[in-house]
């Protein structure tokens, strides 16, 4: 966060905004070590293809002869199946780290993008305000009237399977969680004296919403992404379940858990069990972030 | 008392040695059976579906019965003759009357032939095993004479797959003639709605129709009139339990006395709490086509398609490890393949063995094809049809990959895999094929024959598939009505797709039922399941 930008908040104390943040964050116990479970999430899904010890997703190097076996059965190649592997002999912590990668990198992308696409339409909704505010927010409204899980089974039914058509579908249901929260802040932001002056110093459009508008709305546009990752991981896994989502050759974590659903009367618990503990963890280390940030960047918290 | 509450008795165990007396002659009041797939319609000819077909038997019957392997046994039907290559004699059963009491004659079977053309917007009419018959003589009350345009073989078995409903409580005028343009004398023939009235259908089958409740349950009476073995139950619940874990589960809980298809990988489970199983080889073959209709061909990148070349079949073929799939896979409960249909049905090589694994052997000939470095291929598959569908798929993908084919699993939902299918979207695509007649000209005909529409064949064959010699060979034998001449032909077709990898089939399907370890029930090759014929353990 730019100083130029808080010109109101400077005199407040000589550290900057952003150590007062991260001193404050890590006064929660809680949030230090979801931060940190987090941390160790995504360095294994970002490094899965070095650390993990077999390539799931390389169907030679899988044999089905090594098909549910359960936790620490050894095999001729690998070494030890630590958490089994499932029925087509897949080792389940290698499936894992990569079901994750794939549930990250999913989940990531598809925020990402959604937050630009949010960003864009809910400021210009605010900032110009008129037929284009009731345009947009109407295309908001609408769609935030309809489950998410409904609209993403729908779109993938039309555009057919694939990573990138999760993504795709994950874009779309999302965007407008943002795009609404960014309309509320521009619009208190909107009526301060910084963007009359802006304004009167004949600024172009695109500067004032991005420059000087736009820095002011992130604090709590940070904390609903945070929150929407967590749910974008969830609704991706809910999709690969249903098996609309992903490629059943390249599993994440929502597809390994629907592959051992089926064996779960049979004793065979693993397949489904750790996955969904990888999802459990993830998710909720995500939440705890979340949560503290919240508190961190809302003012009327602030001590 | 209904055996459910007998079994909720038994949770006091206190009364254990009551309910134990109780269950015994319980046991022959009620049985309850969780069904995988719900019937469409409770009329017989309404769709050409294994649950409509196993409902169908118990509430009517046909004129020649299959047995459990398929082999022909009479119905309604006493003996059947070729007086002639075109011309058969059927000789109906004297004496059976149906459940409101009327005789069963030779009329009623005139108006059930003229009756299946007019049954509106039925799926999968039963059309196909009508259309043969070209003229129908009522001799007398129970001698039918029926004519065909050309020789028809498989006239019996035609007439197998279909039963015979009441002229007279569908509304037929005393006097119905047959014509193959248009019959006279039915009357308003019925809609397929009205079956499910129980007052409605009318049958000479071993149980009458009590109620059926969409999405609930079917109930049914024993018809104490019946003119075969009187069923072992007073009444037959039928409920459809789609989800596979809340069938398993309602069995385990004893809501149930017995289901159809448990899961493969529930079986264990299911015995080692005390029920049985019953499985047996079914008439349907999972297999794998492979596109040799067009290059380039749509799964495969570059302009060539290897797919046209016997030896790539053949290496493909060879690349499967069947006894791993079952063992793996189906845990146990299938065979592996090596025809379209199992042995020893009618017009299979009892000396043909499943195609043997061979890794070394399909790199050579891989090699040998020119593709030493193995090409990139999708294969598609549904994953909510056949059992285990979706898991057999990777699998063959896994092996595919190890000689260096790399391939992708196009996994997907029934109906839209066979949207994609129809469109010739696959190179290669596993799917299944049940021989409703129980003998080879059926899946030859389907799946492997050249197509042609006019003709009737290569209906499924959406490999385009073609091989002179073999068309030859099946169009004699579904002209000959020696049974001999007529399989030693079916034979021979068969070897001939099977030596040039015309097709590759994996493996048949075992069909298994659950039950309470004191009941008795044969499999049955067509999947079937006739609830009259389980039967109380000795």
């Amino acid at each position: 966060m730019s100083d130029q930008t808080l010109p109101a908040q400077k005199p407040r104390g000589a550290e900057s905004p952003l150590r007062r943040i991260i001193a404050e964050f890590f006064e929660s116990r809680t949030a230090a070590v979801g931060l940190v479970i987090f941390a160790l999430v995504a360095f294994v899904a970002l490094f899965a293809p070095w650390i993990s010890p077999q390539n799931p997703y390389d169907l030679s190097q899988l044999d089905i002869m090594d098909g549910t076996l359960p936790p620490g059965s050894e095999s001729f190649t690998i070494g030890t199946y630590w958490l089994g592997t499932d029925v087509q002999g897949r080792d389940m912590l290698s499936a894992i780290m990569y079901g994750l990668r794939m549930s990250l990198i999913v989940a990531g992308t598809a925020t990402l993008l959604a937050l630009a696409i949010g960003i864009a339409t809910g400021t210009a909704a605010a900032y110009f305000g008129g037929w284009v505010d009731t345009l947009i927010m109407r295309i908001v409204d609408m769609q935030l009237s309809f489950p998410a899980i409904l609209i993403a089974l729908i779109l993938l039914a039309i555009l057919g399977k694939g990573v990138d058509k999760v993504i795709i579908a994950l874009v779309i249901v999302q965007w407008a969680y943002y795009a609404r929260t960014v309309r509320g802040n521009a619009l208190v932001e909107r009526q301060r004296d910084y963007i009359s002056a802006a304004q009167c110093l004949s600024l172009g459009h695109g500067r004032v919403m991005f420059r000087h508008l736009l820095p002011n709305c992130m604090p709590p546009l940070i904390v609903v992404a945070t929150v929407q990752i967590a749910q974008a991981i969830a609704l991706e896994a809910t999709l690969s379940f249903l098996g609309v989502g992903v490629p059943v050759t390249e599993p994440s974590l929502g597809l390994l858990i629907a592959n051992g659903y089926s064996y779960l009367l049979s004793g065979r618990y693993w397949i489904s069990f750790f996955p969904g503990i990888a999802l459990l963890i993830t998710i909720v280390a995500i939440n705890l972030v979340g949560d503290q940030l919240r508190d961190v960047l809302n003012p009327r918290l602030r001590k | 008392m209904s055996i459910n509450r007998s079994i909720r008795g038994a949770l006091m165990p206190a009364t254990f040695a009551v309910f134990a007396a109780m269950s015994a002659s319980a046991a022959a009041d009620t049985l309850t059976i969780g069904l995988s797939a719900e019937p469409t319609s409770a009329d017989p000819h309404y769709h050409n579906l294994g649950p409509n077909n196993a409902l169908a038997k118990h509430i009517f019957s046909a004129l020649i019965e299959q047995d459990a392997q398929q082999l022909l046994a009479p119905g309604l039907a006493e003996t059947w003759e070729p007086l002639d290559d075109t011309t058969w004699e059927i000789g109906l059963r004297e004496g059976v009357s149906f459940s409101n009491g009327d005789p069963f004659t030779a009329r009623d079977v005139v108006y059930t032939v003229c009756r299946i053309p007019t049954v509106p917007d039925a799926p999968s009419p039963f059309t196909l095993y009508t259309n043969a018959i070209a003229g129908m003589e009522i001799v007398d009350d129970h001698t039918i004479r029926i004519t065909t345009d050309g020789p028809a073989p498989l006239l019996p078995n035609h007439l197998s797959t279909f039963t015979i409903i009441s002229a007279s409580a569908s509304g037929a005028e005393d006097e119905v003639a047959f014509d193959a343009e248009g019959c006279s004398g039915l009357g308003d023939t019925p809609e397929s709605q009205a079956f499910t009235d129980p007052d409605f259908a009318i049958g000479t089958g071993p149980y009458v129709l009590s109620s059926f409740v969409r999405g609930d349950r079917i109930v049914l009476e024993r018809n104490p009139d019946y003119w075969g073995e009187e069923g072992a139950w007073e009444e037959i619940v039928l409920r459809p339990i789609t989800n596979p874990g809340a069938r398993v589960a309602a069995l385990l809980a004893g809501d149930v006395d017995m289901i159809e298809n448990p899961p493969t990988q529930d079986i264990e489970r299911i015995e080692s709490s005390g029920f049985k199983v019953s499985s047996g080889l079914s008439n349907r073959v999972i297999y794998i086509a492979l596109d040799q209709g067009e290059a380039p061909t749509p799964g495969i990148s570059g302009d060539a398609n290897p797919l046209q070349d016997a030896k790539v079949r053949e290496a493909l073929a060879k690349a499967i490890n069947r006894e791993a799939i079952r063992d793996r896979i189906m845990l146990g409960y299938s065979e592996p393949a090596g025809e379209l249909l199992p042995p020893p049905m009618f017009g299979t090589n009892a000396d043909r063995e499943a195609i043997p694994f061979d890794e070394a052997a399909a790199r050579e000939l891989l090699a040998e094809a020119g593709y030493e470095d193995g090409f990139q291929i999708t294969l598609g598959t549904p994953n909510d049809r056949y059992i285990n569908d979706g898991q057999i798929a990777q699998a063959v993908a896994q092996m595919w990959s190890r000689i260096g084919v790399q391939t992708d699993v196009d996994a997907k939902t029934f109906s839209a895999f066979i949207s994609d299918r129809n469109g010739f979207a696959f190179s290669a695509f596993l799917a299944g094929w049940g021989a409703g007649t129980g003998e080879m000209s059926s899946p030859l005909g389907a799946l492997v024959a050249t197509r042609n529409p006019d003709a009737g064949l290569g209906g499924t064959n959406f490999a385009r598939h073609s091989n002179s010699q073999m068309d030859d060979l099946l169009i004699e034998a579904l002209q000959t009505v020696d049974e001999e001449a007529r399989e030693a032909l079916l034979q021979e077709a068969s070897r001939v797709v099977m030596d040039s990898y015309g097709i590759i089939p994996i493996h048949y399907e075992l069909t298994t039922w659950a039950m309470r370890d004191d009941l008795d029930y044969e499999a049955r090759a067509d999947q079937y399941t006739l609830a009259y014929e389980v039967v109380p353990a000795n």
